[in-house]
């Protein structure tokens, strides 16, 4: 048995693993809350909403209670979210509490890694944060609510989605009064901003040494944190990031003409169709255009881009098109999500989550001249990744006279011939010590050329 | 009392909350006035094509 190693501050119980499957452990302490949240129907009414993760009750005895909670491939961590993606984790946390005080129960904490993604959608995962309420009892969520969700958004809004990445090296989310010193003077002027932000971030705890465990004030009634909790989520509703960048419209503007995106397509879907591939992961993915057409052969497809407004895009048409088996992820390849937390184990890194995912293709399309022009990184580098992550990868080069490398090559300047390298026989050369080339097809009216490749086992 | 506070709330912030509330009160008021002016003028506010209650909706995934 192994506890999880970010299963640890709350001590009502923990997640275990077990023979590769997850459990939850509930300790004496909980029981009552347990007992009382289960026998009002609450667990079956989330689930009904699909808000929270579904689990058996696989044992009862006088010292622990064991769950088997739905076991999930694949982790992505709020520093991974687009943004509508981390809006909707956001709105709903608040929406559960807000049920939860209808039904007389309460969220003990808001923390955005009690959220991931599930068959494209946000669900709560920390099953052991419900508690009963306790008549006049301020939300105890609320600050860490505006720390992970509300801050981030905010300054994503304003400074740029980078700001999503907040958990990623505050873990505790984004300190309010800070906050209140970045975001422009006129989001004063909004009473939720004020009021969550200013002012929530001037409250200091007591002195050091003066803890007291009773709330000294009337207190404040459950009708009246429901109306703060709507209004804090009828502003939330109405953000939006508008952010355009170059890949946004990248299919808009593609430099290579219809006929040969039709042939590039044609080629991945007959490809991947022989593999019998059951988990496939999209580097540089853009919005999912290339997982969507593997994803009919194959279980479920990651779809990893740089790009937050092509991952939001993707994010967003998966949902209305039904789309469960896509799972998009915010990543830079060039610093991927690294293990953070105490002792670096409670959130795993990037490539330790997709090579514990296991994929069995990686697709790594028109990304080979980013790594290697823009990033620097030496053909031997990205093949080492590459085949860390699968044992197939179908990859596309485009070569110099691709106006995608000119341009790159172009900005340069005098350093150009450092790359004098970047061309398809060194690349080959380079890859053919890790893989071996399986397909070859250069891509008709494109100056690209596309591999599918077998890792050499040792 | 047998409160299990892993979490520090932060005794300040439980106290503002009070107050956050309360003004909250005022904005949740204000903007039922304003949407019953907009209705009267017939005014409609077009709603996000990718909002919480349209994508969340769908009960026919069970997450099992």
């Amino acid at each position: 048995m192994l506890r999880h190693p970010a299963s640890y501050r709350d001590p009502s119980g923990f997640i275990y693993q077990d023979n590769g499957e997850y459990f939850r452990q509930i300790n004496p302490s909980y029981f009552k809350e347990y007992h009382a949240i289960k026998n009002s129907n609450v667990y079956d009414q989330l689930w009904k909403k699909n808000w929270l993760i579904y689990h058996e009750e696989i044992s009862v005895t006088s010292d622990k209670i064991t769950l088997k909670p739905t076991q999930l491939n694949f982790l992505t961590y709020p520093y991974e979210w687009s943004f509508t993606a981390y809006k909707h984790a956001a709105q709903l946390t608040l929406r559960m509490q807000m049920f939860l005080l209808e039904k007389g129960f309460s969220l003990k904490d808001a923390s955005a890694f009690n959220i991931t993604f599930n068959n494209g959608k946000a669900v709560f995962i920390d099953t052991l944060s419900i508690e009963k309420y306790r008549d006049k009892e301020p939300w105890k969520g609320l600050k860490q609510f505006n720390e992970h969700f509300f801050a981030p958004l905010l300054l994503a809004q304003q400074h740029g989605s980078y700001y999503l990445k907040t958990l990623q090296h505050r873990i505790n989310g984004f300190p309010l009064d800070e906050a209140a010193k970045l975001l422009s003077w006129k989001t004063k002027l909004s009473p939720t901003i004020y009021s969550h932000i200013y002012y929530l971030g001037k409250q200091k705890n007591d002195s050091i040494g003066e803890v007291s465990t009773s709330i000294p004030s009337k207190g404040l009634d459950k009708v009246s944190q429901i109306k703060m909790l709507k209004t804090l989520e009828m502003y939330i509703s109405k953000m939006s990031l508008k952010e355009n960048t170059e890949w946004s419209a990248y299919y808009k503007q593609t430099n290579y003409i219809d006929q040969a995106f039709t042939y590039k397509k044609d080629l991945i879907k007959n490809w991947n169709s022989t593999l019998n591939t059951k988990k496939i992961i999209d580097l540089g993915g853009n919005n999912g255009t290339f997982s969507k057409i593997v994803l009919p052969d194959a279980n479920q497809v990651i779809v990893s881009d740089i790009d937050q407004s092509a991952i939001d895009d993707c994010y967003i048409s998966n949902i209305k098109n039904k789309e469960t088996q896509i799972i998009p992820m915010v990543t830079d390849l060039m610093q991927p999500a690294a293990s953070i937390g105490f002792n670096n184990e409670e959130r795993d890194s990037f490539v330790s989550r997709v090579q514990s995912f296991s994929p069995d293709l990686s697709m790594a399309l028109a990304l080979i001249h980013h790594l290697t022009l823009s990033g620097n990184v030496p053909f031997e580098m990205s093949a080492s990744f590459f085949k860390s992550l699968s044992t197939y990868l179908i990859i596309e080069f485009p070569d110099r006279q691709d106006s995608w490398v000119q341009f790159i090559l172009k900005s340069k300047r005098d350093a150009i011939e450092l790359f004098d390298d970047y061309n398809l026989t060194n690349f080959e050369n380079s890859y053919k010590k890790h893989y071996s080339i399986i397909k070859k097809e250069v891509i008709k009216g494109s100056h690209r050329t596309l591999y599918l490749m077998k890792r050499n086992e040792r | 009392m047998n409160m299990l506070l892993y979490l520090d709330p932060g005794i300040g912030a439980m106290i503002a909350q009070a107050a956050i509330a309360a003004f909250a009160g005022f904005v949740l008021f204000y903007k039922l006035i304003i949407s019953k002016i907009k209705g009267w003028l017939g005014i409609t506010n077009k709603s996000d094509d990718s909002n919480f209650d349209d994508m969340y909706k769908d009960q026919d995934l069970k997450n099992k």
